[in-house]
């Protein structure tokens, strides 16, 4: 560790040299032309000697000259519109010349292909490697364009290390400047308003039931009750900053703060409880981790440690608990060995993986970018990726011991335990001969192919049970090191071409050499100092991308607009100053995620209403929608929605943690079958009572291959790519599910039955506590009329159609092709928690009169309405 | 622009007029609004993939490889240094166990089981110079359907009708028609990955609902839902008024209404009772082996004429790593015969030369196996150095091989291409250009061929 120095600085190197004339084609060549044709052309023609496209080789002079499949010389010295070459990037004579570079993204831009004109009219010289060399250190022309060189470890060529950077675009490698106030405004404020458009006049503050109910949303993610709103507005008429500053202060403290907070970590860091691919196996201590980051959230535990202990922790304290949960981190990814794998191409795979994560979670750097050759933006060489894996080399999977800690919620695991116990003791499937001859999907089919396939079914039932049973053996996700893989340069990222090998080490581009960002060659302790390293206060990006990300869980959109990617090719910060003001308070105040929250929170900003006063005048002055001036709307997320419908129903356990949850999900889908190897996946059940089922969606069990499609069709990210920010479109099948989910029917009739019980035998009421809840307010008188009328009609519609009751299934019948004789057989999956005694079932419309079909319906209309789900 | 960013479009103000005509009518707006091709002049304008999951054996379909015959439980070495646990250990040559015609004018090479599809052999362009990159399946799925074998990206499908948009606003772009099992993989197989959420695979089941959710529990009537939309549409209009500015709320407001449509219309669609009984049977739906796949056939079929962009058909067990001659023959006859048909059919109807029809598996077997059962269950593992491949319709290279393995099928060795190519390739058949067919993420400009890829010229006619 003593020569990693935390002292990070970007090193610029300034150009020295003799004050440039008139530009030379020579001087063209060296800084504009090579490093150009190295960009954009080498991949195709010259990189890999053995895949050179048209036969056109550009790696030299006389290659150029020789041309490609054409047989005419690219480049006529002097004659650019004789040149191919000129043709080709100008991309106007089609017909002719193959456009070049082909992606029409890459095109270049007018000032290079202007470049490369100047270049062939001065005679297209291409000087040897000394005068080059030479040439590149001059001072050249461009350098006041802003136009830097950084200094790294080095590129797999000199022109890439040599290659310069638009000094904007390398903003967040840059250190944390913290803006000077001069004024007594809310920083937040001041430095929103310098980047105002001129003459954009704002919006007003929001009232008091918009603000508790945005601002309880975005900590909790959970809607306000109607006793917090109204006790929060006569706080708010007594004082509105107290009652403002009050309510964001207990929302902090809220348990439930953790849990939202946690639901946007893990969109990131991609959180599952299976393993994916072909056999989606379960990953039963997954859900250690999960809670892990819903306790640090909620202790407010310092960034910088949560970070260090998520790559490191098993280094760091292995004595403590949560150090050792929290490398669960290092193995999120989806991955999977079986004996149809290459190991050399699994291991691979999970260190690209992980090195990769690292960087987006992190460093908000996709270093994935840095595999097979050079970064084509960021001053990352090929070097510096493979230097980072080899901190991950010594890294190994390990299920270690450890045992249930008192904070974590161990309700249900001895139950589940049984549960697996009793399902391995059984058969598990049968043959369809068993069913009544009615209900047999064939009457005949071939006995051979039932036996052989049976067989491999139960082998494969077996194994998933296995991995169930594991869950009841207080053990982590985790990781402890082993000894090292040994990690090479790989050529084109393949496993097949290993170049020289490399030693533990950073990225360069912040101390120049290599030496300086060197790591211990130790087994032990590579990651303690890469943990070191990404969380030293002088580590520009870290605290840049938390207070990012954080910023965006409030606004919807981050201050830069790719929380994953501060490269080149990421959207710049639109508010650099607020983003670095930020960053040094979160460091200043010792990494506190809470404190980062008041400061936004206390803003006019996040309080301004979503009504601008002059529409008009804010579309055309700020169409990119930067300037603040009106709260941007948000719908609510696939969570919050179901958590609200829950809420509100009166039907929501509010338990924290724990093993995770099985929620009832379309039930077309938990008895879809999914082919894992050599089997189908087994159907999905959801828990037997209410209180488990009825959990917050962050605890229902994520398989990978088997999403709830209610979730999905609002937008829940899929859980193999890092999400660095939700879509939150508006598709149709949104509709379908809200209007006509047996589920989400459910949830309303609960609601209905709910209001009758809280507000019996007077309709006027139930429907006035209804809006209470969903809307917070009272009904308009025109709302109420509708909701009457609505009402007795409904009423007299259920008492003409009853609804047909509609039982679980109590098992499923399964086919599949054998693979040895290439004919179907078919098996019975028996569904013990829907065929066993302990089911209780939600409230269902058969269960109820058509007084509460009515009402459950109004209510249905309700969770449907614009109003419900949006937050202003 | 929120306004009409939802899934299937969005067409109020058609809700008079004919179904029919409504599906020709021209969205210009809306994320699935058709649109012009990078290359106006392709023939293929929509696309019909048929997945044959597991890895069909290239020897065993459209490569015979007589050598082996010769080679026959001769001991096999393999010589890569990177093998799997079921790649290792002592290995015997396998030949094919049946015989190859020579199918058609063109005299394309088929084994004897394919008695259907021999018929139309001159509508097929055999491609067998295409590599896979991985041996596993769901890696080898979501290579060959995204473009990235570790999952996460866009699917083909996806690609296609983000680039080309869709003719009927009232039905998804792309339909996905999987088995009763979804394949290894699942779901991520016809993901829209970074895409927006409108070029998502939808998967219309064989079963129960054809869509999630597309009707109400049973017992709730149609009037009954009009009456909770008009409550619905009452509160969201007030809600409006009090929101001027807020330009999502219409288009959720029209969601609603489409939603209420589309339950009308899609059933209408899938309803295969409206074919002619000849045309059923000619789809093998009257046979109990080839009326599972027929039926999806025939359903793809009315999907592609409803001006659906792209519709992949899924049908698994091809993994014969045990008794191939059995288990090969099985699969072959159960989609032999609607494969076949559907050519017929749309020729017939003067819609195949506007249609991409594109017939593969992930990868392809290996001419050897491991000696297990003492050699009598001859079969073969997985192979990505060869595989099988063919098109038909739209614009391809009708009547030819293209391409050749080396003599024992072991490896692609003319015309050889990785599997990007033939994305670039099927892209640029209707009217797609995989350069100019991009999306930024991630820092990038993604494309399906991840990095770029090569037209490959032959396969073209």
């Amino acid at each position: 560790m003593k020569r990693l120095s935390t002292n990070l600085f970007l090193i610029l190197i300034s150009l020295v040299g003799s004050d440039a004339g008139e530009i030379s084609s020579d001087m063209l060549f060296a800084h504009k032309i090579l490093p150009m044709f190295k960009a954009k052309c080498l991949a195709c023609h010259g990189e890999d000697p053995k895949k050179i496209k048209g036969d056109f080789d550009m790696r030299t002079y006389s290659g150029l000259l020789r041309g490609g499949e054409s047989e005419e010389p690219s480049v006529v010295p002097g004659k650019p519109l004789r040149s191919p070459l000129y043709m080709a990037v100008k991309r106007d004579h089609e017909d002719q010349w193959e456009p070049m570079p082909p992606k029409e993204n890459d095109k270049l831009s007018t000032e290079q292909t202007d470049h490369i004109r100047n270049w062939i009219e001065g005679g297209a010289p291409w000087p040897g490697p000394e005068r080059l060399s030479k040439l590149l250190k001059e001072k050249d022309p461009w350098s006041a364009e802003g136009s830097v060189r950084v200094k790294t470890s080095g590129g797999l060529s000199e022109a890439w290390t040599n290659r310069k950077y638009e000094e904007s675009k390398l903003w967040a490698y840059q250190p944390i400047s913290k803006p000077n106030l001069r004024t007594n405004d809310h920083p937040v404020d001041a430095l929103i308003r310098a980047r105002s458009p001129e003459g954009l006049s704002i919006a007003l503050s929001a009232e008091a039931l918009t603000l508790i109910r945005r601002v309880t949303f975005d900590l909790t993610g959970l809607p306000p009750k109607p006793r917090e709103v109204q006790a929060f507005k006569i706080a708010w008429e007594k004082d509105k900053d107290r009652a403002w500053e009050d309510l964001i202060d207990q929302l902090l403290l809220s348990p439930h703060y953790g849990e939202q907070m946690a639901r946007h970590w893990l969109d990131v860091v991609r959180y599952a409880d299976s393993a994916g691919f072909s056999n989606d196996y379960p990953r039963p201590h997954a859900w250690r981790y999960r809670d892990y980051v819903v306790r640090s959230f909620n202790n407010d535990k310092p960034y910088d440690q949560f970070v260090r202990e998520q790559i490191a922790g098993d280094e760091i304290k292995p004595e403590d608990p949560d150090h050792i949960i929290a490398t669960g981190f290092l193995r999120m990814g989806p991955w999977e060995h079986t004996a149809m794998s290459v190991k050399a191409v699994t291991r691979q795979q999970y260190l690209d993986d992980v090195v990769n994560s690292v960087g987006v979670t992190f460093l908000a750097n996709e270093l994935r970018c840095a595999k097979c050759h050079d970064h084509k933006f960021d001053p990352i060489p090929t070097r510096d990726y493979y230097r980072m894996q080899a901190i991950f080399a010594p890294v190994t999977f390990s299920e270690r011991k450890l045992p249930w800690q008192d904070f974590e919620n161990r309700i249900g695991i001895k139950k589940d335990h049984e549960r697996y116990q009793r399902l391995i003791k059984e058969k598990g499937i049968r043959s369809i001969t068993s069913l009544p001859e009615a209900d047999r999907p064939v009457s005949q089919f071939d006995k051979e192919s039932e036996r052989a396939g049976h067989s491999k079914v139960n082998n494969k039932r077996r194994q998933q049970l296995n991995y169930q049973l594991k869950r009841a053996n207080p053990s982590v996700f985790s990781v402890i090191n082993g000894a090292p893989d040994k990690i090479h340069i790989l050529k084109g990222g393949s496993i097949e071409s290993p170049q020289g090998e490399v030693s533990p080490g950073v990225l360069s581009l912040f101390e120049g050499s290599e030496e300086l960002v060197s790591l211990t060659n130790n087994k032990n302790g590579r990651r303690k100092e890469l943990a070191k390293w990404i969380t030293s206060k002088n580590n520009p990006l870290t605290a840049r991308v938390i207070v990012n990300r954080i910023w965006q869980w409030h606004f919807g959109q981050g201050l830069a607009g790719n929380p994953n990617n501060f490269g080149g090719t990421g959207k710049l910060p639109t508010h650099p100053e607020l983003l670095d003001w930020l960053a040094a308070t979160l460091i200043e105040s010792g990494w506190s995620v809470k404190k980062i929250h008041r400061y936004i929170l206390t803003s006019a900003t996040y309080q301004r209403s979503a009504s601008h006063p002059d529409p008009r005048a804010l579309a055309r002055l700020d169409p990119e929608n930067i300037s603040y001036a009106s709260f941007k709307p948000r719908k609510l997320t696939a969570e919050e929605l179901r958590d609200s419908m829950l809420a509100v129903s009166g039907e929501l356990n509010l338990v924290l943690g724990g093993i995770p949850s099985h929620p009832e999900i379309n039930e077309e889908v938990a008895m879809q079958p999914r082919h894992i190897m050599g089997s189908v996946g087994p159907a999905y059940q959801a828990d037997p009572l209410p209180s488990q089922r009825n959990r917050r969606t962050l605890y229902a069990e994520r398989i990978r291959t088997l999403a709830d499609p209610m979730l999905e069709v609002f937008n829940k990210p899929g859980p193999d790519l890092s999400c660095e920010r939700r879509e939150t479109a508006t598709i149709a099948p949104q509709a379908f599910t809200m209007l006509n989910s047996p589920i989400i029917r459910s949830r309303a009739l609960a609601f209905a039955a709910r209001l009758q019980k809280e507000r019996p035998g007077n309709i006027n009421e139930q429907v006035r506590r209804a809006f209470r809840l969903t809307y917070h307010r009272m009904p308009h008188d025109s709302e109420m009329k509708m909701s009457l009328e609505y009402l007795a009609n409904s009423k007299k519609e259920h008492e003409a159609n009853q609804q047909e009751r509609v039982e679980l299934p109590k098992y499923v019948v399964r086919q599949m092709v054998e693979e040895m004789t290439g004919q179907a057989f078919w098996w019975v999956e028996d569904l013990d928690i829907y065929a066993g005694p302990d089911y209780v079932p939600d409230l269902k419309p058969w269960d109820v009169g058509s007084d509460t079909r009515a009402l459950g319906d109004l209510c249905l209309v309700l969770f449907n309405s614009n109003e419900f789900i949006y937050i202003y | 622009m929120y306004r009409r960013e939802f899934l299937y479009g969005v067409n109020g103000g058609l809700g008079a007029l004919a179904f029919h005509s409504m599906l020709r009518a021209e969205e210009k707006i809306g994320p699935l609004a058709s649109k012009v091709a990078h290359f106006p002049k392709a023939k293929a304008k929509r696309c019909i993939f048929l997945y044959m999951a597991g890895g069909p054996s290239h020897i065993d379909t459209f490569d015979p490889k007589p050598k082996l015959k010769e080679l026959h439980l001769k001991k096999f070495k393999r010589q890569s240094k990177f093998l799997s646990a079921m790649g290792s250990g002592e290995r015997y040559y396998v030949q094919s166990p049946f015989n190859f015609v020579r199918a058609g004018k063109s005299g394309i090479e088929m084994c004897e089981h394919w008695q259907h599809l021999a018929g139309v052999a001159d509508e097929l362009c055999v491609y067998r110079g295409c590599k896979a990159e991985s041996i596993n399946h769901p890696t080898a799925n979501y290579h060959m359907n995204t473009g990235n074998r570790f999952g996460g990206d866009p699917a083909i499908g996806s690609w296609v009708t983000y680039g080309l948009g869709t003719e009927n606003q009232n039905l998804p772009g792309y339909v996905v028609l999987p088995e009763v099992a979804y394949p290894q993989g699942g779901a991520a197989n016809w993901s829209n990955g970074f895409l927006p959420p409108h070029f998502q695979g939808t998967t219309l089941r064989s079963k129960g609902s054809p869509i999630l959710d597309l009707h109400p529990p049973k017992g709730v009537t149609r009037e009954a839902q009009r009456s909770d939309l008009d409550l619905l549409a009452g509160l969201n209009s007030m809600h409006a008024k009090r929101h001027p500015s807020h330009e999502e709320l219409a288009s959720r407001m029209q969601s609603y209404e489409l939603a209420y449509r589309m339950q009308m219309e899609v059933p209408e669609i899938l309803d295969l009772g409206k074919e002619k009984q000849s045309t059923r049977e000619s789809y093998g739906l009257d046979d109990q082996r080839t009326e599972e796949f027929g039926r999806r056939l025939l359903l793809a079929r009315r999907l592609l004429e409803n001006g659906v962009r792209f519709v992949q058909v899924y049908t698994a067990g091809w993994d014969s790593h045990d008794y191939i001659n059995r288990s090969h023959r099985e699969r072959i006859r159960s989609v032999d015969k609607p494969i076949a048909t559907l050519i017929k059919d749309l020729k017939d109807r003067g819609l195949l030369d506007e249609t991409l029809i594109v017939w593969c598996g992930e990868f392809g077997r290996t001419p050897d196996n491991g000696k297990r059962g003492g050699g009598e269950r001859l079969g073969r593992d997985h192979n990505k150095n060869a595989m099988a491949v063919w098109m038909a319709g739209g614009g391809v290279n009708a009547g030819h091989v293209v391409g050749a393995t080396d003599e024992i099928g072991e490896s692609a060795a003319e015309v050889v291409h990785p599997i990007r190519d033939l994305h670039v390739t099927i892209l640029r058949l209707l009217g797609l250009d995989d350069n100019k067919l991009t999306y930024f993420h991630g820092g990038r400009f993604k494309q399906l061929s991840q990095t770029g890829g090569e037209f490959i010229s032959e396969l073209m006619g």
